[in-house]
C-alpha cells in the first residue's frame, strides 16, 4: 500500500520570486495491486507527485510511505516508465531492458535472459539489437516498459507513458498494458491527461487542479475486470468519461475566474 | 600548383619553388636538425597538451555535473580562453622563466579552456532525463559516471581534445618564436634570419602538417564516439 499524507512540493523560481507549489497538500492511498491513475491539465503537478512517490523529488512537508516505509529515495520495490522514454541512445533493445538488472549488479547472463524474455512479453521479438533511433516512437515506449518489468517491481510509476505516441499506436499499447497488468498483480500508477485512457485502464482516478497542485476527487471507474477495450462500448464508461469533462471544465472555468 | 606557377613567374627569391623546399625539407631531415627541432618543441606541446587534458577532461564533466563547480571555475577559464596568447606569454616568463617548464605552462594555459568547455557541454548533451532514469533505477554516482557520462559525453570531450591539441601546436610554436628560440621556432627565425625562403617553407609545412595530422587522428575518435553516443552505429 502507498500512503502519501499531505504531500508538498515547492520549487524554487527562476526570477528569484515566491516559490512556485507544484504539490499542496496532497493525501491520497493507494492498495496494493491497484492502478490508480492520475489525471489533471498540464502544468499540475502529476510529474511531480509521481517522482516524489519515485524518491527523485523530496517534500518539503508531509510524507510518502510503502508500506510502512517512509520514501527517501529510488528503490527497488519501484520502477518508472517516462514521458520521453529516456534510453540510452547508444545502447540496444535488449542492453535497455537490462540497464535496470545491470545496475544491480546482475551476471550478464542473468541480464541476456531477462531482456529476452521482457522483449517477447512486449511484443519487441525481432528487434533486439535494433537501436532506440531506429524504433518508433511506441516502439522505444516498449523498451521503456519492458526495462521497468524486467526489475520486477512492486509498484509500477507510469507518467503519461502513451502521451507522444499516435492514436492507433496508442489503443495497442493500452490494450497490450492491460493484458500484462491485469494477470501481474502490481500496483501501478499512471498520469495521464486522457479521460478514455483514464477510464479505460484505472481502477480508480485521481483528478487534479494546478495551481496549486492538489487532487480535487478519486473517483471509483467500478467497470469489471479483465477489461478489453470492449468497455468503451459500456454506459458506464461514457458516463465517466462524461462527468471526468465536466469535472475538468469546471476546473478550468474556475481558473479563469480566479 | 599555384605556388609553383607564382614562384616561377616572380622569380622570387622570397617565394622558393617546390622543388627546392622539398629538398631543403629532406637535407633538413638528413642532418638531424629537423627531428630535433620536432623532438624539442613537441616535449613542451605533449606535456602541456597531457596536462591540459588530464585537469581539462574531468574539471568539464564535474562542472557539468556540479553547478558550484561551475561557478566556480568559469569566471577563470572564460578569461583563460579570452586572452590573447602573444600578450600573456611575456607574463608567463616572467613567473615561470625560459625553460621547459614556461613552455608546457604556456601550452597548458592555451589547451585548458577549450577542453573544459567542450567536455562540459558533452555532459550536458547526456541530458538530465538519462541521469534521472538512472538514479531510478538506483545507480550509484559511480555507475551513473562509468555507465552513462562517460559514453554519453564521449563526442564533446573527443572534440575538446581535438581543437585542445590544436591550439596546443600553436602555442608552442607562438612562444618559440616571440620569446625562446628553441624547437621549430628556432628553426624558422633561423630560415627567416638568412633568408633561407625555402628552409622557411618547409619549417611551416612541417608545423601545419602535425598540426592537421593531430587535428585528423582526434577527429576520427570524436566522430566514432559521436556515432555511438547518438545510437547511429553502423548496420
Ligand atoms: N524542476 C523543477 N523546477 C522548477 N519548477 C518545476 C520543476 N518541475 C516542475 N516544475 C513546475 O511545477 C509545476 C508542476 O509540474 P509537473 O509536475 O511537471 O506538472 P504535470 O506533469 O502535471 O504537467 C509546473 O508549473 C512546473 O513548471
Ligand atoms: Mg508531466
Amino acid at each position: 500500500m502507498i500512503t502519501i499524507e499531505s504531500a508538498r512540493v515547492r520549487f524554487a523560481s527562476t526570477e528569484g520570486g515566491a516559490p512556485m507549489v507544484a504539490l499542496a497538500d496532497v493525501s491520497l492511498t493507494i492498495a496494493r495491486g491497484e492502478f490508480l491513475c492520475i489525471l489533471g491539465p498540464s502544468g499540475c503537478g502529476k510529474t511531480t507527485l509521481l517522482k516524489a512517490m519515485m524518491g527523485l523529488v523530496p517534500l518539503d512537508s508531509g510524507q510518502i510511505r510503502i508500506g510502512s516505509h517512509a520514501v527517501t529515495g529510488p528503490g527497488a520495490d519501484r520502477a518508472m516508465v517516462f514521458q520521453n522514454y529516456a534510453l540510452l541512445p547508444w545502447a540496444d533493445v535488449t542492453a535497455n531492458i537490462a540497464f535496470g538488472l545491470e545496475l544491480r549488479g546482475a551476471s550478464r547472463e542473468e541480464c541476456a535472459r531477462q531482456a529476452a524474455h521482457w522483449i517477447k512479453a512486449v511484443g519487441l521479438g525481432g528487434f533486439e539489437h535494433h537501436l532506440p533511433r531506429q524504433l518508433s516512437g511506441g516502439m522505444q515506449q516498449r523498451v521503456g516498459l519492458a526495462r521497468a518489468l524486467a526489475v520486477e517491481p512492486e509498484i509500477l510509476l507510469m507518467d503519461e507513458p502513451f502521451g507522444a505516441v499516435d492514436a492507433q499506436t496508442r489503443r495497442l499499447l493500452q490494450e497490450d498494458l492491460l493484458d500484462l497488468m491485469q494477470r501481474s498483480g502490481k500496483t501501478v500508477v499512471f498520469v495521464t491527461h486522457s479521460m478514455e485512457e483514464a477510464v479505460l485502464l484505472g481502477d480508480r482516478v485521481a483528478l487534479m487542479s494546478p495551481r496549486p497542485g492538489r487532487v480535487r476527487e478519486v473517483i471509483e471507474v467500478g467497470l469489471t475486470r479483465p477489461r478489453t477495450a470492449s468497455v468503451e462500448r459500456e454506459p458506464r464508461f461514457t458516463e465517466l468519461k462524461e462527468y471526468l469533462w465536466e469535472r475538468l471544465r469546471a476546473m478550468r472555468d474556475e481558473a479563469a475566474d480566479a | 600548383m599555384a605556388w609553383e606557377g607564382a614562384a616561377l613567374t616572380s622569380g622570387s627569391l622570397l617565394l622558393p619553388t617546390v622543388e627546392a623546399t622539398a629538398w631543403r625539407l629532406i637535407e633538413l631531415a638528413g642532418t638531424g636538425e629537423l627531428w630535433h627541432a620536432l623532438w624539442v618543441s613537441n616535449h613542451a606541446a605533449l606535456l602541456g597538451f597531457a596536462l591540459a587534458g588530464a585537469i581539462g577532461v574531468p574539471l568539464g564533466l564535474a562542472m557539468g555535473r556540479w553547478p558550484s563547480a561551475d561557478w566556480f571555475f568559469d569566471p577563470y577559464l572564460n578569461v583563460m580562453l579570452a586572452t590573447p596568447m602573444p600578450a600573456a606569454i611575456p607574463v608567463v616568463i616572467m613567473v615561470a622563466g625560459l625553460g621547459l617548464p614556461a613552455r608546457v605552462l604556456v601550452v597548458v594555459l592555451f589547451a585548458l579552456a577549450t577542453i573544459v568547455f567542450h567536455a562540459r557541454a558533452g555532459f550536458r548533451l547526456v541530458g538530465w532525463e538519462l541521469l534521472e532514469m538512472s538514479s531510478a533505477f538506483g545507480a550509484s554516482e559511480w555507475q551513473l559516471w562509468r555507465k552513462v557520462v562517460l559514453r554519453g559525453a564521449a563526442p564533446g570531450i573527443w572534440l575538446g581534445v581535438r581543437l585542445g591539441a590544436i591550439r596546443a601546436v600553436s602555442a608552442m610554436v607562438t612562444i618559440e618564436l616571440l620569446l625562446v628560440a628553441v624547437g621549430m621556432g628556432r628553426l624558422i627565425l633561423d630560415a627567416q634570419g638568412s633568408l633561407d625562403a625555402a628552409g622557411l617553407f618547409a619549417s611551416v609545412m612541417v608545423i601545419v602538417a602535425e598540426s592537421v595530422l593531430l587535428a585528423h587522428l582526434f577527429q576520427r575518435f570524436e566522430q566514432d564516439a559521436s556515432q555511438a553516443a547518438m545510437g547511429m552505429a553502423a548496420e
